[in-house]
């Protein structure tokens, strides 16, 4: 990203439109994991249709695996025009250098580049999309929140030769500066244009069965250099039992708890409420403290409960972006400064060891007086 | 065992966002005013590089480019045990994005190489894009182990865990590679008395820092300065919003009794209403 505004100086002369070359598509690459087809790309091709339709472009999907049957018409349901299907044993997990090759391969057969090439702000899209930016050496993106097509006016005389009016950009705009600025960013110059979504954010649309689309498998020449890093183990853990994403108040732990056994502690807040459960950062699921299926945020789950208590969380932006919807936010932080008061409603700054136990007393004294009350 | 390696390690000065001088009212940043610091994801790229040199011998290059101020965190990754520090420093490198900036460090590369491994930190708290290591990579046709949170050596493979939805996976991959490193692998350790030592000793004799801390330009690294600066830059940002701060309203209680601060949050957001009857 570079920093120059459009600051827009007295310009007599009408700036000359100037359209770089493109066939008007917009294509999403899939993410699958074990063969099923991840939302965040259903999400973008709910984004990716209004683009195409105000390019008045087709919408296309570029969907990589082995085998995957009915989850590639799944791809039309949802908004497809054209999928593009690389069907291999190599493409089963993804991996750097294969996808990447696949991808700069049939990209590379358009005799007028796509107009635009999105995927998800996953670790799979932000390890691939900056390789296939990289080499196609055009803008890429990250982690948008909002897409959008508008011209652009390119003013700043510092380089002349991109001076111009653009039509048909592509906006990808993004949080920056830890989220207290929005920046619209945008690179009409080269197609594709490219971006990557944050999971959750883009609106997929209604599923539509009766929706027609072309079903185009296309070729896979892996190279031997692109075996140079494999893949031994994924581990991956189940979620079972109550999940985080139904509970109306969340107790939710990270690593100032400083032990499995304060969660105990956790619990019994948890126990106060009707519909409650604990939840985690990702730090003290790695540490052991807690099961996979309490981790809230970007490679856990995102949750919108109405209450959000964060204890001893310091509020990455990795574990704020699976919270930060949540109705009332209470964070209790010894550290006044830790970012989590950045999304809070309501913050303490003390101890959780002091804070939550208070927190326990009073509202079973709360509760006692309601018991009191339907006793009257 | 294996040779010793060349180690390099991509680090980027950043406007320390926590203090708030340079801070504009508008929510950027004015980079003359603000405080300056090693980008904090960087530190954990770092203790990786030294942790391979503890491994294998050899020496740590330490790579940054931005303006003259960097040769700060060069002189701080020296303190911290890194041999060598590199800062490619040429005012048509200003606006770069990543794209650009990818392009220019990896000239850089090209320049001290030979290397075994390359680390960057996973993501810069003012580009905040993940971008940059990912795009050398590409450059320099590397194979790449993006977002790890610990590794290896084995032979001359190196055995890493990266994070990926849901859990992590193990990979191995063929060196020379490159990795950008989580924040959850392990946190810099403190600086070596040794390094102090010498950074005190460099400080004081330019002759001699100049021999440790490289300082070069696009001529020297013969990078393109049209693939540079505004001119390479394919993105540009157009324009800044500030954000309605919808959590920058927190009522924050701090300093009062325990029981008084608690109160007043029960007082004031509906927690009860969830409560068991
Ligand atoms: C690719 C990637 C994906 C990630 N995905 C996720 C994710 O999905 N979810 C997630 O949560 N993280 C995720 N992370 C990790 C994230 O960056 C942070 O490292 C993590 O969220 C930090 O967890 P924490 O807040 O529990 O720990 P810390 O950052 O160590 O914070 C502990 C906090 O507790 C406070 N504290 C300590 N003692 C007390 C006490 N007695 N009372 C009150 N406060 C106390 C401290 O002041 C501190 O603020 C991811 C990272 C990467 C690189
Ligand atoms: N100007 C720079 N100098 C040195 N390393 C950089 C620079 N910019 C980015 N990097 C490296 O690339 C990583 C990712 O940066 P970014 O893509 O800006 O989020 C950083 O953590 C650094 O390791």
């Amino acid at each position: 990203m570079s920093n120059t505004d459009d600051k827009k100086t007295q310009q007599p002369e009408p700036l000359q439109e100037r359209i770089t070359p493109s066939n008007k598509e917009v294509i999403i690459i899939a993410e699958q994991s074990d063969g099923i087809i991840q939302p965040v790309t259903y999400e973008l091709l709910g984004a990716g249709r209004d683009l195409a339709n105000k390019l008045g472009g087709q919408l296309s999907c570029m969907v990589l695996g082995e085998s995957l049957g009915a989850e590639v018409q799944k791809l039309v349901t949802y908004g497809a025009d054209e999928v593009y299907v690389a069907d291999h044993p190599e493409l089963k997990n993804y991996r750097t250098l294969p996808y990447r090759r696949v991808i700069v391969d049939f990209l590379s057969t358009f005799e007028l580049p796509p107009h635009i090439v999105l995927l998800g702000s996953t670790t799979t899209g932000r390890d691939l999309a900056p390789r296939i930016a990289a080499h196609f050496e055009t803008g890429l993106t990250a982690d948008c929140t909002e897409l959008d097509i508008g011209p652009y006016e390119h003013t700043n005389k510092a380089d002349p030769e991109k001076l111009g009016l653009y039509p048909g950009c592509l906006y990808a705009i993004r949080p920056s500066f830890g989220e207290s600025l929005k920046a619209r960013i945008l690179g009409p110059w080269n197609n594709p244009q490219m971006a990557t979504t944050r999971p959750g954010v883009m609106i997929p649309l209604p599923p539509d069965e009766s929706r027609q689309g072309k079903i185009i498998p296309i070729a896979v020449n892996i190279q031997q250099e692109d075996f140079r890093l494999k893949v031994d183990e994924i581990v991956r853990e189940i979620t079972e039992g109550i999940s985080i994403t139904d509970a109306d108040v969340l107790i939710a732990g990270g690593y100032g708890v400083n032990g499995a056994e304060g969660f105990e502690l956790l619990k019994q807040l948890a126990d106060c409420f009707d519909n409650a459960s604990i939840a985690a950062s990702r730090k003290v699921v790695d540490a052991g403290w807690i099961p996979y299926k309490y981790q809230v945020g970007q490679t856990g789950k995102t949750v919108r409960p109405k209450i959000y208590f964060a204890c001893g969380i310091s509020g990455a932006i990795q574990h704020r972006v699976g919270m930060n919807k949540s109705g009332t936010i209470i964070a209790i932080n010894k550290d006044p400064d830790a970012p989590i008061f950045t999304v809070a409603d309501h913050g303490i700054v003390g101890d959780l060891y002091q804070v939550v136990p208070e927190l326990i007393k009073q509202l079973k004294g709360a509760n006692v007086t309601q018991e009191e009350k339907t006793l009257v | 065992m294996s040779k010793p390696f060349d180690i390099l390690v991509l680090i980027k000065q950043v406007p320390d966002q926590g203090a708030k001088a340079g801070i504009n009212p508008d929510g950027t940043i004015d980079r003359a005013k603000a405080k300056r610091m090693m980008n904090p994801f960087d530190r954990y790229a770092l203790q990786a590089a030294l942790h391979v040199k503890k491994l294998t011998g050899g020496t740590v290059k330490a790579l940054s480019m931005g303006p003259p101020p960097a040769a700060e965190i060069l002189l701080e990754a020296i303190e911290h045990g890194a041999d060598m520090g590199y800062l490619l420093s040429d005012r048509r490198l200003a606006a770069s994005d990543t794209l650009a900036t990818a392009y220019a460090l990896h000239k850089l590369i090209l320049h001290v190489s030979p290397f075994q491994m390359i680390f960057c930190g996973l993501q810069t708290t003012d580009g905040d894009t993940a971008q940059v290591g990912p795009q050398i990579a590409e450059r320099l046709n590397l194979p790449q182990i993006s977002y790890c949170e610990d590794f290896s050596l084995e032979g001359d493979q190196v055995k890493a865990r990266r994070v990926i939805e849901g859990g992590y996976q193990w990979v191995h991959a063929d060196l020379p590679c490159l990795m950008t490193v989580a924040n959850s692998y392990h946190p810099l350790e403190y600086k070596k008395i040794r390094g102090s030592q010498k950074v005190q000793h460099l400080v004081r004799n330019e002759n001699e820092k100049s021999k440790v801390i490289k300082t070069v330009t696009l001529d020297d690294i013969e990078a393109d300065p049209i693939l540079c600066g505004l001119k390479g830059s394919p993105t540009i940002v157009a324009r800044t919003d500030k954000v309605a701060e919808i959590g920058g309203s927190c009522k924050t209680r701090q300093g009062q009794s325990v029981d008084l601060m608690v109160k007043d949050v029960l007082e004031t957001t509906p927690v009860k209403e969830f409560l068991k009857l």
